[in-house]
C-alpha cells in the first residue's frame, strides 16, 4: 500500500456537479471529484458505472449536460488538452502504417513541431526497446508490441497529466510492469495520472487517491489511507482455539469466517471491539484479537451493496 | 477549429493512399487501358501478318481479274497503305502490298477436269499450301452465289469482306451486261452525309457528332465514377479507424470535425492528383502532333480539344459532387460497426449517383429542354448533369451560376448534418443504431 504523505499541489483536474444522460439513461450524475496534482488517482466502480463517460467529459469528448470541468485549477481551455496523455478503453492504430509514421502523426495532433515529434519518437521507441522496428507496419507487430506503441503515443508530448482508461485490461505481465514502472515514473516527476479500474487490487497498489463510483453518483472518495481509515474497524481477525463456530453467536458480531484455525469477524457497525472479546474469552481461549484494514475490495462491494 | 490538426490529419489520408500500389495502378491502368483501346486497332491493322492465301478459280472466265484487282483495291486496308507509304518515305512498299491486304489472291484457270480440281485444291488446303479457295460458275451466279472453301469459316470479317468485294465485281459486270454506265450508276447513288458544326461563343468549328458525345461521355463518366469511388472510400476510411479503435486516440486532442474535414481533403487531394494525371494525359495524346503521329481513327472520329473553362468547371463539379457524397458516406460509416452494416444504408446515396446516368442520355439529346434545366439544378444532381450540359452546349449563365449557388449550400448543409452524426458515431460501437437514435445524434448539443 501507499501511504498519502506527498505535499498536495493545487487540484490538476476537478469535476463540479458534473451530468450526462443517453436519452433516459442518466451515466453521470451530480459527480463532483478533485484530483490532487502530483497523485496518482483511481477511478473506480464496476462495469457501467460511468467511468469512461466521466474521462471522456474530462477529455472534451464529450460534453456534460450541466456541470463544469476544470484543468490545472480554472476553467478548461483547449489547449489545456494538449496537456494531458490520454490513453481510451478503446484504443488501437492504423494497421497499415508504420510505427514510426503513426507515432510522428500522433505528436503532431498532440501539439508537436514535426521535427520533436519525430525526436520524441525516436526517443520512447529506445526507450521501450523498439527501435528497430521503426519501419515496421504496425501489422506486423506482436499485440505486446502494440500495446508499448500505444503507451508510447500517450506520453510522447510529455503530458502533464495521464488519463489512462482501463489501462491494464488485455496487457501481458511485461507490458503491465511497463505501465506500473510510467506511473511510477510520473509520480516521482510531480505528475497526475488519472486511470480508471474496476480490479480493486491494482488501486490499493498504485493508488493515493481514489474515488469510487457506482449508478453514475460518487459512493466514496478521497485519500486511499484515509479512505481505508473511515471504512475500517469492523473487521477483526481471532485466532483462539475452542468452539469457533460460535463466534457468529456473539452479540454484536455480524458475520464469523472460519479458516485455518482462525476466524473473520465482521461487526455490526455499533457494536464495540472490545466487549465482544469480552464475551469471546468467555468460550474460547484466545490467542490473539485484532483489528484489520479491510482491502479496497471489501470496501468497494460493502459500499456499492449499501448504496443500491 | 485547428486548422493545423486538419492539416496533419489530411497530410496523412493523401500519403496513406499516394503510397499504394493500387492507386497506381489505377492511375496508369486506365490511361494506358483508354489509349491502348484507341492505339492498338491502327496498329493491329498495320501489322497483320497472317495473309489469306486464297485461290479463285473462275469457270466462268470473265470475273476473277477483276476480283483479284478489287481485292487489292479495298479502300479500307488502302488508306493504311498509304500510310504507311508515307511513314517509310521513299521505301518502296509495293512487295508488301499484297501481304498488308490481307489477301495472297492468286488465279487459276479451270481444268478439264472439274471434280479432280477440286480435291486437289481441297488437298492443297489440307497440306497448307493455300487457305482457302472460291469458286465462281455459270450455275452459282445464277443463284446469286460463289463458294468458298476453308479448313476453318469462322472468319467472319475475311469472309465478309470478300463477300463484299465479289458483290462489286459482279454488280459492275451485270450493270455492264445490261448496257448501263457503271460510273454514272455509282455517282447518282452516292449517299450524303451530316457535316456538324458546334456553334460556340467562339465561333462556329467543326465537330463530328460522334466526338462531341464522346468528349461528354468521358467527362461525365470520369466525374461520375471518382465521385462515387472516393464517397466509398471515405465511409471505408472511417470504419477502419473506427473497427480499429483509433478513432478514439485521435479525438483525444483533435475535434471531431477536425478528423472528418482532413480526411475529406486528404481524400479530394488524392482524387484529384488521380484526375489530373487523367486529363493530362487525355490533353498530352490529343495535342496535334501526337494525334498526327497515332493516325488511323475510327471514321466520323475526330480528336476533341479539352476547352480550359470545361476543364475548370470538371474541377470545381467533383469537388463539390465530392463534398456532397462523401460526407453522407462518412456519417454512414461512422454510424455503423462494419461495412456490412453500413452497406445497406449505402445503397441510399448509389441511388442519388445513378439518377444522372438515368438522365444522360436525355440531357445530351437536348440539353436545353425544361426538364433537363430541372434536373440538372437539383444539387444532388447538378455536378454531373450541369457538367454534361456545359459540355454538349453552354447553358445560360444564370443557370450554371443558381446550379453552383444550390450546390455549394447543399455541399455545406451536408457538412454540417455529417459532422454531427460523425462526432456522435465515432464513439458508439456495438448495436446497430436505428434512425430515430441517429436523428437523435443529430440533435444532441
Amino acid at each position: 500500500m501507499t501511504t498519502y504523505n506527498r505535499p498536495v499541489l493545487a487540484p490538476s483536474v476537478e469535476l463540479i456537479g458534473v451530468c450526462k444522460s443517453y436519452g433516459r439513461f442518466r451515466a453521470v450524475d451530480e459527480l463532483s471529484l478533485q484530483v490532487s496534482g502530483g497523485a496518482i488517482f483511481g477511478l473506480l466502480g464496476p462495469n457501467g458505472a460511468g467511468k469512461t463517460t466521466t474521462i471522456r467529459m474530462i477529455m472534451d469528448i464529450i460534453a456534460p449536460d450541466r456541470g463544469e470541468v476544470r484543468l490545472f485549477g480554472r476553467p478548461r481551455a483547449a489547449e489545456d488538452l494538449l496537456r494531458i496523455g490520454y490513453l481510451p478503453e478503446e484504443r488501437g492504430l492504423y494497421r497499415k502504417m508504420t510505427v514510426g509514421d503513426q507515432l510522428v502523426f500522433l505528436g503532431r495532433l498532440r501539439g508537436l513541431s514535426r521535427r520533436d515529434a519525430d525526436a520524441a519518437t525516436t526517443l520512447w521507441l529506445e526507450r521501450v526497446g523498439l527501435a528497430s522496428w521503426r519501419r515496421k507496419k504496425v501489422e506486423e507487430l506482436s499485440k505486446g508490441m502494440q500495446q508499448k506503441i500505444q503507451l508510447v503515443g500517450t506520453v510522447l508530448h510529455e503530458p502533464d497529466i495521464l488519463i489512462l482508461d482501463e489501462p491494464f485490461s488485455g496487457l501481458d505481465p511485461i507490458n503491465q510492469g511497463l505501465f506500473k514502472d510510467l506511473l511510477a515514473d510520473y509520480r516521482r516527476g510531480g505528475r497526475t495520472v488519472i486511470f480508471s479500474t474496476h480490479i480493486m487490487e491494482q488501486a490499493e497498489k498504485l493508488c493515493d487517491e481514489i474515488c469510487l463510483i457506482s449508478g453514475g453518483k460518487t459512493i466514496l472518495s478521497g485519500p486511499l489511507d484515509e479512505v481505508k481509515r473511515r471504512h475500517g474497524g469492523r473487521a477483526y481477525r481471532l485466532e483462539a482455539s475452542g468452539e469457533l463456530d460460535r463466534a457468529a453467536d456473539v452479540p454484536g458480531v455480524e458475520t464469523a469466517l472460519v479458516l485455518d484455525g482462525s476466524v473473520k469477524l465482521i461487526l455490526e457497525p455499533e457494536a464495540e471491539g472490545a466487549a465482544v472479546l469480552r464475551e469471546l474469552v468467555g468460550f474460547l481461549a484466545v490467542t490473539e484479537f485484532r483489528s484489520e484494514e479491510p482491502s479496497l475490495e471489501e470496501i468497494f462491494i460493502r459500499s456499492v451493496q449499501d448504496a443500491s | 477549429m485547428r486548422a493545423e490538426n486538419v492539416w496533419v490529419i489530411a497530410t496523412r489520408e493523401y500519403l496513406a493512399r499516394i503510397r499504394t500500389k493500387g492507386f497506381w495502378i489505377a492511375t496508369i491502368g486506365l490511361p494506358v487501358l483508354m489509349a491502348a483501346v484507341l492505339i492498338l486497332p491502327a496498329l493491329l491493322l498495320t501489322r497483320t501478318t497472317s495473309a489469306h492465301r486464297l485461290v479463285i478459280v473462275d469457270t466462268t472466265g470473265e470475273l476473277g481479274e477483276a476480283l483479284i484487282a478489287e481485292l487489292r483495291d479495298d479502300s479500307e486496308f488502302r488508306k493504311a497503305l498509304d500510310q504507311l507509304d508515307e511513314t517509310l518515305d521513299g521505301v518502296d512498299t509495293s512487295a508488301l502490298d499484297d501481304k498488308l491486304q490481307g489477301f495472297v489472291p492468286l488465279l487459276e484457270a479451270p481444268d478439264a477436269d472439274l471434280e479432280r480440281q477440286r480435291a486437289e485444291l481441297d488437298q492443297r488446303i489440307m497440306t497448307g499450301e493455300i487457305d482457302a479457295w472460291v469458286w465462281i460458275s455459270e450455275q452459282g451466279l445464277a443463284e446469286d452465289r460463289i463458294e468458298y472453301h476453308a479448313e476453318s469459316v469462322s472468319n467472319f470479317v475475311t469472309q465478309e469482306r470478300l463477300g463484299r468485294a465479289a458483290s462489286s465485281v459482279i454488280r459492275s459486270f451485270r450493270l455492264a451486261d445490261a448496257g448501263l454506265d457503271v460510273e454514272q450508276i455509282e455517282r447518282l447513288q452516292r449517299s450524303v452525309s451530316l457535316t456538324t458544326l458546334r456553334v460556340t461563343e467562339a465561333g462556329s468549328r467543326e465537330q463530328s457528332a460522334a466526338t462531341g458525345v464522346m468528349l461528354a461521355y468521358t467527362l461525365f463518366f470520369m466525374l461520375y465514377i471518382s465521385i462515387l469511388v472516393y464517397g466509398q472510400q471515405v465511409m471505408l476510411g472511417v470504419i477502419e479507424e473506427k473497427s480499429s479503435r483509433i478513432v478514439e486516440v485521435i479525438v483525444a486532442t483533435t475535434r471531431p470535425v477536425e478528423l472528418m474535414m482532413g480526411k475529406l481533403a486528404g481524400i479530394c487531394c488524392v482524387a484529384l492528383t488521380q484526375l489530373a494525371i487523367w486529363l493530362g494525359t487525355v490533353a498530352l495524346l490529343t495535342l496535334p502532333p501526337v494525334v498526327a503521329r497515332l493516325g488511323a481513327l475510327p471514321e466520323g472520329i475526330d480528336i476533341p480539344t479539352l476547352d480550359p473553362w470545361l476543364v475548370v468547371h470538371f474541377f470545381a463539379f467533383f469537388i463539390l459532387g465530392f463534398i456532397l457524397f462523401s460526407s453522407f458516406y462518412g456519417s454512414v460509416g461512422a454510424a455503423f460497426n462494419n461495412i456490412q452494416e453500413a452497406q445497406q444504408f449505402a445503397g441510399i446515396g448509389a441511388i442519388f449517383a445513378v439518377a444522372p446516368m438515368l438522365l444522360f442520355w436525355m440531357v445530351l439529346n437536348d440539353p436545353d429542354s425544361s426538364l433537363s434545366v430541372v434536373a440538372s439544378l437539383i444539387p444532388f444532381f447538378t455536378p454531373l448533369l450541369m457538367l454534361l450540359r456545359l459540355a454538349v452546349k453552354a447553358p445560360p449563365w444564370w443557370q450554371v451560376a443558381l446550379g453552383y449557388a444550390l450546390t455549394v449550400s447543399l455541399a455545406l448543409a451536408t457538412i454540417w448534418l455529417s459532422a454531427r452524426i460523425y462526432r456522435v458515431g465515432i464513439l458508439m460501437y456495438g448495436k446497430k443504431p436505428s434512425l430515430p437514435e441517429i436523428w437523435r445524434w443529430i440533435r444532441y448539443s
